[in-house]
């Protein structure tokens, strides 16, 4: 029946073109949120890029200061003063990358140290580490709001 | 070196630069070396993939296009966790990064061939590249807000200068870890594999017994050739990752 075989071709190559159609009205629309797209290196492979980035961040530091130290030194004349100094610098600089790059969110940028996160509106408290900032400042309020509770418990039904 | 007779283990002798196609403009040498031809290789064959896969004249999607949609929703995915929506305008300078780095590291797994990202001073150009990029983009979009980036909120004045400058070194020290981290870690694993590779050549000259243990070595570098893919993989990643989270800086500074 060539008839009928006509008949469907054309169906289907109407449908065909609907379909590319369709495509084409779908090009412009946003591509979907990413979910797991990201942490493909997972498990073993992550935590391996964290230690050599750890141990690269640390190190880099400390040549990054202690190189800034000797040309201030050499500029200057001042032998070993800004080499030293600069040193202990590099060592602290090289402890807060490491400690930012294995901060629990990424460490991506200043805003998830625990450094300036721990800004909390008490001004002794400024510089106490994350952890212990919160439970004085859980503490705080408790004692405040009155209620006659040990630290710990605040912190219990806080958390 | 060795001196002996046997093969000598000359573990650095890869990470040689000679001319393929010397090349002399006005006395001086801009001969095309092996080092950029094998990064030519890597950005002809990125751009080659790229296009097949951005075909797309049949309606049913290919293999290749499958494969660069992945690529694509698996940088897009990187660029938007470390630094937002607005970090999408980064997007090409980071998909770039990300597959030249891969293409250089995987090919330098080809025999007799040479690995670009093996270099220092690929790697440290690919790193001041991104380094400059953070630091005119910052200073341009936000001028001299970006320099809050060093200035922590909520430090007592008096450790203030001593905050500075700790972050100012750790800023700076941002290329340094970026591109060595790269660098030393394809030429250790290349190193690597080429003094197990020779410990096999060696054991199978030596007598007749000792030839049997040349199984142990060679199935080191079976193993280290794994793990070397997965670092050549793992650094890509690491280095476009930390692109993002710089850039991050960069539009974001202070971490508002």
């Amino acid at each position: 029946m060539p008839y009928q075989g006509d008949d469907e071709d054309a169906k289907l190559r109407a449908r065909l073109s609907k379909l590319s159609g369709d495509l084409k009205g779908r090009g412009a629309a946003p591509p979907p949120p990413p979910e797991g797209a990201q942490p493909r290196a997972d498990g073993t492979g992550s935590a391996m890029a964290m230690g050599m980035r750890a141990g690269s961040e640390f190190v880099a530091a400390i040549i990054v200061g202690t190189g800034i130290g000797w040309v201030i030194d050499r500029a200057l004349g001042t032998k070993p003063a800004f080499l030293i100094v600069f040193f202990m610098i590099g060592v602290a600089a090289g402890v807060w990358n490491v400690i930012r790059a294995t901060s629990p969110k990424g460490g991506s940028s200043d805003r998830n140290s625990p450094l300036s996160r721990a800004e909390p509106p008490d001004k002794d408290l400024r510089r106490s580490p994350p952890g212990a900032g919160q439970d004085v400042l859980h503490s705080k309020r408790g004692a405040s709001d009155g209620a006659a509770q040990a630290p710990g418990g605040v912190d219990d039904d806080e958390d | 070196m060795a001196t002996e007779s046997g093969p000598a283990i000359d573990p650095v002798h890869q990470f040689s630069i000679h001319p393929v196609v010397p090349i002399s403009i006005a006395g001086q040498d801009f001969s095309l070396t092996n080092s950029g031809l094998f990064m030519l290789l890597a950005v002809a064959l990125t751009c080659l993939i790229a296009a097949i896969a951005a075909r797309g004249d049949s309606g049913v999607p290919s293999r290749m296009q499958a494969m660069g949609e992945m690529a694509y929703e698996f940088v897009a995915g990187m660029v938007r966790s470390a630094a937002g929506e607005a970090g999408m305008r980064f997007f090409p300078l980071v998909f770039s990064i990300f597959f030249f780095i891969l293409l250089c590291n995987l090919l330098g797994f080809i025999p007799y061939s040479f690995t670009a990202t093996a270099q220092i001073i690929i790697t440290a150009s690919l790193a001041l590249l991104v380094f400059l990029t953070v630091l005119i983009v910052g200073i341009k979009d936000h001028g001299v807000q970006f320099f809050k980036t060093f200035v922590p909120p909520g430090v007592p004045i008096y450790i203030l200068p001593l905050v500075v400058a700790i972050e100012i070194v750790s800023f700076l020290s941002r290329p340094v870890s970026h591109s060595v981290r790269l660098f030393a870690n394809m030429l250790a694993g290349h190193i690597t594999l080429y003094v197990f590779g020779s410990f096999v050549i060696m054991l199978l000259g030596a007598g007749a017994a000792i030839k049997a243990l040349a199984i142990l070595p060679f199935a080191m570098t079976v193993g280290l050739e794994a793990l070397e893919l997965l670092v050549a993989f793992l650094q890509a990643y690491v280095f476009a990752m930390l692109t993002c989270m710089y850039l991050n800086d960069a539009l974001h500074p202070g971490g508002h």
